[in-house]
């Protein structure tokens, strides 16, 4: 892939610490491939039906107490969050001198978000939104991103930054894996390791594809590291690239590991995750 | 009564003989120096030095340049080196309260050493902590429990997200928390699908909301605990690793200092606050604001304002003391003696610390001796107060001055106050002591021994010796010329002029000092290679050239008939006395007209400067004894029935003192018996009422002034001063009055009764009384007893013809 396939990138806001650290991705990344942001902000419909229910009350964290759920309250304070994101996405996109837009939908976040992403080239999105349980599983429209959407997705998790830091990739000798090779080249920082996990097949085909991808890394000058792994599950996928502890993970959908390796390897590994289609 | 005998040229100058000194040059002698001529004052020291108990400290006194200050450290300087080291003190911060800094004592030397090592173990934890805080088990145990927390909070929050979505209900998070609401395929349902269920649909929702409420609640209640717990084990965790990367540094300290419990508490301290304060050691870059405000680290290596409580401030520094420590401290300003507390600017507000902490001379002397000068103390303000309260409660407490008096609002501190253990030695003149113990009730309980320095000491030859001495090691110090033998002896016959005493020298170094200075400058003037005499009195001729501007105007008047002076009549009633000026550290003698006149009277004798007040009380009192004597010898039987009046004239600035009262009773007595005085002699003396002369000071100084008038107007042989014999001892006259009486040309009369005086004065015998009481015919006596009776007849004639006539008599 090469730079300026990825035009537009689109971040979904709403100024939870994962969607701040979303941001902060996607401006870089837009930053070294010259891309538009693009941020979006969706008020939840789910939110506002519930504040039209004649019981509806809130459990307030501050204080530990209930009250009633005023309608018009909970619209100026979606309002309020939508001025937020749009002044954060302001304030970094300028820093960096990036092109941007800035959007606000209402409806079911999940929906709302995929439509809108259709015009982007990438999306980017915290693995949990301002879900309930602080989980560390995905959230539900990280997973709609990942089932449903047909862009490139990027799940974030705060503390990492993906252009800066070493990058792994999951190789397989497939296209689609030769394409997230491609990308995690082009968004790897000057000082970045890439780690190339090479999945070795029963073939035995390993390093012949250990000497594809060299050949693509080389020109670049990116410093490289390869690790060979027989086809394992997804846990133990995941548990191994813990061991090597890099940052962010970029593989593809379109891989010839069994596609419930990859989800499972996406739902438990507790790094950020880049998903090239 | 026989006639006094004018004196020879030997008794009007006591020559020291350079023979008596067996050196040639001052070099030869061995340059030490010893207190001469102070005994008492040396016994004082020595007991006050070696005296032990409280109060026993020391007030040298006496006139300027006697040598108090170098006699008291010559002392100490000998006494100190055997006696033991003193302790030294730093302040360290207290870590219970930090508005009162420790006072620490180590042994001598070791404050430093702590100092220094205290710097090395913030050095060494700021590479220790962050490394033992960046280690990779470090992080995974810190990563590890707060996931815990989170998971624990999640596993609630999911197992009751799980529950209610088996009830069909969405736990949602709205902007300020959580909210339960009801859903269909996903969606929460809407109001008006929802108020279209059934009634009982509708209760069971809400009811199961209620409870699902109560679940979140009894949940949220446990999330503070479970952060508390969580925030414990990290703290405990950071305990454990701080506690650990710190251990063998500290160990080192404790067993380094293992002999001093006091310190060991203080290290202990430390190490808790190390550990309770560990992410003040983690590398971090400072903010602009820090930065702004000074209070981050300004540059790499430098460490900001935090790690100054591990610091410590030493006060006081033993490790080159030999012996106890001698201190002069020359500006016993009240901070300089019990120190101060300084601050710093900080975005324009003063703050300060320990370290800020400044030791006075108090500090420095602890354990020895402490010398001030009295004058200096008692002008600065609250200094002497200070010092008291120092000695009296046996500490140094220091005070800020200006939070003490509200000049001043802003942080500070109160240290502890210092054990003190000094001996105190004030340096002062004598009218100080005096004040000093007549005003302040405490002076006499804090200073209890005195040292009082004589400003003379007898002349003889080991007190020559002694001087020669001193201007021998005066020589060595100041790298003076050597000083020959003559001009050692024209010093101490200057030192026995100085003292006004032919059998005494003085103590006034000072004045000696000053003139070996001059003498050497003449002598490397003159090319000499050593000092002599006529160096010396190069050196003394310039001195008096120096000052005698007045002298010589006063003397140009006179020789101008400006001021009347008469050299060579004579008159009747009119005499030449003779008065001292002091001007700054010189005085010169000047002659001056006195004249008396008489008429008939009462019997009082009128002094004019009295009644216009220009005469002092004491030259009133000489005047009295004058009505008193003149009463007794000539009128005791009958009225004294004249009055007279006595006056110095062209006197325009007062007069005090008694020793021209023989000068106005000559005068009286000439005018009385009508015989002239000779105006070429001049007289000084007082007199009582037994017409006995007695001794005046500054008897040298009136017989040059008089001198040095007749020599500029021609010596002719008979020119001479009448002086009371008991001044014959003070006499140490200049050069050229003694050559002027070896040739003749000028004469000193020793004088013991009024009647010697007359008869030089009148060339007229005085005459004594026979057995009747009358006295010889022709005799100065007897013209007055004459007179007097003569003017008390005509009084009487006078009275009895006015009382014929029925007048009253005029007064």
């Amino acid at each position: 892939m090469k730079p300026g396939t990825i035009r537009t990138i689109a971040v979904a806001l709403d100024c939870s610490p994962h969607s701040r650290a979303s941001l902060e991705a996607a401006a870089r990344i837009a930053s070294m491939l010259s891309a538009e942001l693009v941020g979006l902000f969706v008020e939840d419909i789910n939110l506002l039906r519930m504040a039209g229910l004649p019981f509806a009350e809130e459990f307030r964290l501050y204080s530990s107490t209930t009250g009633k759920l005023d309608k018009e309250q909970l619209e100026r304070l979606l309002r309020l969050q939508a001025r937020e994101a749009r002044e954060l996405l302001q304030r970094t996109a300028e820093a960096l001198t990036l092109r941007h837009t800035f959007r606000v939908m209402r409806g079911m976040v999940p929906e709302e978000l995929m439509s809108a992403a259709e015009g982007a080239d990438m999306l980017v999105l915290g693995r949990s939104g301002r879900s309930p349980s602080c989980r560390k599983r995905l959230g539900s429209t990280a997973r709609t991103a990942l089932l449903e959407g047909k862009r490139t997705v990027l799940l974030m998790r705060p503390g990492f930054s993906p252009a800066a830091g070493p990058l792994l990739v999951l190789f397989d000798g497939s296209e689609g894996s030769t394409r997230a090779l491609d990308t995690a080249m082009a968004i790897a920082g000057p000082e970045s390791t890439l780690h190339l996990i090479v999945v070795d097949p029963e073939t035995g085909d390993g390093d012949r594809w250990e000497k594809e991808a060299a050949a693509m890394i080389e020109p670049s000058g990116i410093d490289a590291e390869y690790h060979h792994l027989p086809p394992v599950g997804g846990n133990e996928l995941a548990r191994y690239i813990r061991m090597i502890d890099s940052g962010l993970l970029v593989l593809s959908d379109h891989m010839k590991l069994p596609e419930s390796t990859l989800r499972e390897l996406v739902n438990d590994i507790d790094y950020p995750v880049l998903v090239v289609r | 009564m026989s006639a006094p005998v004018k004196l020879s040229p030997r008794q009007l100058f006591t020559r020291c003989d350079p023979a008596e000194f067996t050196f040639e040059t001052t070099a030869e002698l061995d340059g030490s120096t010893e207190i001469a001529g102070q005994q008492r004052a040396m016994e004082a020291i020595r007991f006050s030095m070696g005296i032990g108990h409280d109060g026993f400290n020391l007030f040298a006194l006496g006139s300027s340049g006697t040598g108090k200050q170098s006699t008291v450290l010559h002392y100490l300087n000998h006494l100190v080196p055997d006696a033991p080291c003193p302790d030294d003190w730093c302040y360290v911060y207290n870590f219970d309260k930090p508005r009162h800094p420790r006072a620490l004592r180590l042994p001598p030397g070791r404050a430093c050493e702590l100092g220094n090592d205290m710097e090395h173990l913030i050095d060494a934890l700021l590479g220790v902590i962050p490394a033992a805080f960046s280690s990779e088990e470090y992080q995974s145990r810190e990563k590890e429990i707060h996931e815990s927390f989170q998971e624990q909070q999640g596993v609630a929050i999911e197992a009751l997200e799980q529950n209610a979505r088996e009830h069909d209900i969405a736990l949602i998070r709205t902007p300020g928390g959580f909210a339960f609401a009801p859903i269909r395929k996903g969606e929460v349902i809407k109001p008006d699908e929802f108020m279209s269920l059934k009634e009982d649909e509708r209760e069971k929702i809400e009811a199961e909301m209620i409870r699902l409420k109560d679940i979140l609640q009894s949940i949220m209640a446990q999330i503070p605990k479970w952060q508390r717990e969580s925030t414990e084990k990290l703290k405990e965790l950071n305990r454990d690793v701080a506690g650990f990367a710190l251990k063998p540094l500290i160990g080192e300290l404790r067993m380094k200092y293992a002999d001093l419990p006091e310190l060991i508490r203080h290290i202990d301290a430390i190490e808790n606050d190390i550990i309770g304060n560990f992410e003040q050691f983690l590398e971090k870059e400072p903010s602009a604001q820090e930065l702004f405000m000074g209070s981050g680290p300004a540059k790499p290596g430098e460490k900001g304002r935090f790690f100054v409580r591990y610091r410590v401030n030493v006060m006081i520094d033993n490790s080159h003391t030999n012996g106890a420590p001698v201190v002069l401290e020359d500006k016993p300003a009240t901070q300089n003696l019990i120190g101060d507390i300084e601050h710093t600017a900080q975005m324009g507000t003063l703050v300060t610390d320990f370290t800020l902490i400044k030791p006075g001379a108090l500090h420095r002397a602890n354990g020895g001796y402490l010398v001030l000068d009295a004058r200096r103390l008692l002008l600065e303000p609250f200094a002497w107060e200070a010092l008291k309260k120092a000695i009296r409660t046996r500490q140094i407490r220091i005070e800020s001055l200006a939070q003490l008096y509200s000049l001043v609002s802003t942080v500070s501190l109160e240290p502890e106050p210092i054990p003190l253990q000094v001996k105190i030695i004030l340096i002062g003149e004598r009218r100080l002591y005096y004040l000093l113990s007549s005003y302040d009730p405490d002076f006499s309980e804090l200073f209890k021994v005195a040292a009082d320095f004589e400003d003379e000491m007898e002349r003889n030859p080991e007190n020559h010796l002694a001087y020669a001495r001193l201007i021998g090691s005066m020589a060595v110090r100041e790298k003076l010329l050597p000083f020959d033998r003559g001009a050692v002896a024209r010093i101490i016959e200057h030192g026995s002029r100085l003292a006004g005493d032919a059998t005494k020298l003085t103590t006034h170094l000072q004045g000696i000092c000053d003139l070996a200075h001059e003498a050497d400058y003449h002598a490397v003037q003159n090319g000499h290679e050593q000092i002599t005499a006529t160096d010396v009195q190069a050196g003394i001729d310039a001195q008096i050239r120096r000052s005698s501007r007045i002298q010589e105007r006063i003397r140009e008047a006179m020789m101008r008939d400006t001021l009347l002076i008469d050299t060579s009549s004579e008159k009747t009633g009119q005499i030449n006395g003779l008065a001292v000026y002091s001007l700054g550290d010189r005085s010169f003698g000047r002659p001056s007209r006195i004249t008396a006149r008489v008429r008939m009277g009462k019997g009082e004798v009128i002094d004019i400067e009295r009644e216009v007040e220009m005469g002092g009380p004491i030259h009133s009192k000489g005047v009295l004894i004058l009505s008193g004597f003149l009463g007794a010898r000539y009128a005791a039987e009958r009225p004294l029935s004249l009055s007279a009046t006595l006056v110095f004239e062209q006197s325009y600035s007062g007069v005090e003192g008694d020793s021209a009262s023989s000068a106005e009773l000559y005068a009286l007595l000439s005018a009385i018996s009508g015989l002239p005085i000779r105006q070429w002699f001049a007289v000084t003396g007082s007199v009582n009422q037994n017409g006995e002369v007695q001794a005046i000071g500054g008897v040298n100084e009136k017989i040059e002034g008089f001198f040095d008038l007749c020599q500029q107007r021609g010596l002719d042989g008979r020119h001479g001063v009448l002086i009371p014999v008991s001044n014959v001892t003070n006499l140490m006259l200049r050069d050229d009055i003694v050559k002027a009486v070896e040739e003749g040309k000028f004469s000193i009369w020793p004088v013991s009764r009024i009647d010697e005086g007359i008869e030089i004065l009148t060339g007229v015998p005085a005459g004594e009384p026979d057995a009747s009481g009358a006295w010889p015919e022709g005799s100065v006596n007897a013209r007055i007893a004459c007179r007097i009776e003569a003017m008390a007849k005509k009084l009487k004639a006078f009275v009895s013809d006015h009382d014929k006539d029925g007048q009253a008599m005029p007064c």
